[in-house]
């Protein structure tokens, strides 16, 4: 992000009028700021330092420093929750990245209904997880329709559901499927502005598909990929509308993730101070992982 | 929204960009495609095959869905289900019926329009100052703008609930709306296309003795129209579809919003049909945006990035 550029500054004034200016930029940006100021930063702020007290809803609010982190260190759930949520993205990333790049390649030029086609994919994006999850109970039901479809290659037709082994594929699977339809438009967009000449030109010297993609597309899409990436991370160690939706946590916490503890225990035990310090710990594994994809993915930038 | 054009302005509002017809750009989007890239007939039959079974796989939950929703409560087993025949309005009549899910429905139109209209309203006036005004403190307040980015919501929820549970905002619709209010990402969206706006308009304005309320009023947002309705269409379906925020401060079943009603109407026995009939219903009016705004949608997620 930029600076807040001096657009305004066309001369250096002072006096009555620049004042005046000054009143009304405070005027107009104020109601926005306050609420800001109440909503948003203070309750970042207070959200850390709740994270050193023991403060729940009826009381408590007394600075007791490290204890939330060294029980959270200790917590066998807190370790559950990171394995289930970092599964979920293991899957659900690549995943998502993956139908992105392919859809946004197989739609990229113009042909008839390449309109309908983005849209029909983008359509899951603009559609609420939990109404999307009740369905979704249904198709990964036993004998249903996603249980039919792997049985074809020698799976059994049991509800992924119900296994601790298969239930966070599951939702991954719902992830990918939410999700794709966003980095493709974002890489659709990418690929536009790629210079033709590029293409035209590995294709008079005999470049094929394969190569025109490795060679000349990929490249040029790096930069977007990495934006995808963090987006993706970040909104997938966050996963917790279709969890609670379709799994509750269950069966026996296998799909437990991070913002399900963090939910249990501020708004069921209301243990305010503890849930604080499971979101700074949501907090510093984005802003890792975010580090992270930089230096493997953002290089040479 | 339309304001009635200022007298005397000297400086007309800029033309919108007149857009090609269709034939137009379509012949200037085959003649740039070499025909080595447009693709051979083998390689177009794959493409189109499968984009075709790409394109069921993604449609199937709505389509499941709907006829499901249709179906009498006891025909929901998989496969013969699936056959859009024999249909039935029963859930729909238990659904609408109810008290809950009209109330729901209510509850969300509340926090969707209310919403919006907050949204858009102090994010245009913030953005128009941050991009247009000199004033103290701009600078720090732009950077706690930005310093919240990266910061999960989750860690801002605990206090934002605990702070609205010691007001007694649990269960109310101000409680559920003012916090959401103050949206960063509108604020950054409306600065960055206010910026692109020539202070010429707005110094015209004033010379005709347009106070600044009026040149807002006036000059800027009918300017603003086009991220106006990007914006609001997404703000809308923010709310919407949000899930967390609503479900925890809406304990009471009547101050449910639709997400979370669906939800727990979910966790309950309730039969399938019923269940995914009030999806449906949630779900037409996010179809219905998706179809109306659908160009917002896609220039607005390609132009900012915005998360949908």
């Amino acid at each position: 992000m930029t600076v807040v550029a001096d657009h305004t500054r066309r001369t250096e004034r002072r006096g009555p009028q620049a004042r005046r200016e000054a009143r009304i930029g405070l005027l107009f940006v104020l109601p926005c700021f306050l609420l800001f100021l109440a909503f948003r930063f203070g309750p970042g702020v207070a959200g850390v330092l709740m994270s050193f007290t023991d403060y729940t809803l009826t009381g408590g609010g007394k600075f007791i420093g490290v204890d939330n982190f060294t029980r959270l260190w200790a917590d066998p759930l807190f370790w559950k929750s990171l394995k289930v949520t970092v599964l979920y993205t293991v899957l659900a990333v690549p995943g998502t990245l993956i139908a992105s790049v392919a859809l946004a390649l197989l739609t990229r030029r113009a042909f008839r209904g390449s309109k309908v086609f983005r849209s029909v994919f983008f359509l899951p994006v603009v559609t609420s997880l939990v109404l999307a999850a009740t369905v979704f109970v249904w198709i990964f039901s036993t004998g249903g329709p996603w249980a039919t479809f792997v049985s074809w290659f020698g799976m059994s037709d049991e509800s992924w559901l119900t296994s601790d082994t298969l239930v966070v594929p599951a939702l991954a699977v719902v992830g990918i499927w939410s999700r794709f339809g966003y980095g493709m438009l974002i890489l659709l967009a990418r690929m536009q502005d790629i210079p033709r000449e590029l293409e035209e030109a590995a294709l008079t010297d005999g470049a094929g598909p394969w190569q025109r993609f490795r060679h000349i597309v990929l490249p040029q899409l790096r930069p977007a990929l990495f934006f995808l990436a963090v987006i993706e991370t970040t909104a997938s160690f966050q996963v917790f509308d279709a969890v609670y939706t379709m799994t509750g946590g269950g069966p026996a916490n296998a799909s437990y993730t991070l913002v399900f503890q963090l939910y249990d225990a501020g708004f069921k035990y209301f243990d305010l101070g503890y849930a604080s310090a499971i979101g700074v710990a949501l907090f510093v594994l984005t802003l890792v992982v975010a580090v992270v994809q930089r230096l493997v993915i953002g290089k040479d930038q | 929204m339309t304001a009635p054009p200022v007298e005397k302005t000297p400086v007309p509002a800029p033309e919108p960009p007149v857009r090609p017809s269709r034939r137009l750009r379509k012949e200037a989007e085959r003649d740039f495609v070499p025909a080595g890239l447009r693709g051979t007939l083998g390689g177009r039959i794959v493409r189109g095959v499968l984009l075709t079974v790409a394109a069921l796989a993604t449609i199937f939950p709505f389509y499941a869905m709907v006829v499901l929703s249709l179906k009498p409560s006891a025909a929901v087993e998989f496969p013969g289900s699936l056959l859009p025949w024999p249909l039935t309005g029963e859930a729909y009549d238990s659904v609408l019926g109810s008290q809950d899910v009209p109330r729901w429905l209510l509850n969300t139109l509340v926090y969707s329009v209310v919403s919006v209209v907050g949204v858009l309203l102090l994010a245009s006036l913030a953005g128009y100052a941050f991009a247009k005004k000199r004033f103290p403190g701009r600078e720090a307040m732009f950077w706690s703008f930005l310093s919240m980015v990266m910061v999960p919501y989750h860690v801002t929820m605990i206090p934002t609930f605990a702070m609205i549970a010691k007001l007694g905002g649990v269960d109310t619709y101000w409680g559920l709306i003012v916090p959401t209010l103050a949206n960063a990402q509108a604020v950054f969206l409306m600065r960055q296309f206010i910026q692109g706006l020539p202070d010429e308009l707005f110094e015209a304005a004033r010379l005709d003795g347009c106070s600044e309320w009026q040149v807002f009023r006036r000059i800027v947002l009918p300017l603003l129209k086009p991220i106006l309705a990007t914006l609001g269409v997404f703000v809308f379906l923010w709310h919407w579809n949000d899930f967390l925020w609503p479900l925890v401060i809406g304990q009471s079943t009547d101050m449910r919003t639709l997400t979370v009603g669906i939800a727990s109407l979910q966790q309950q026995n309730v039969p399938l049909n019923v269940v995914l009939s009030g999806s449906v219903i949630a779900f037409v009016p996010i179809f219905a945006a998706y179809l109306v705004g659908q160009r917002y949608f896609t220039e607005g997620v390609t132009a900012s990035g915005i998360k949908g």
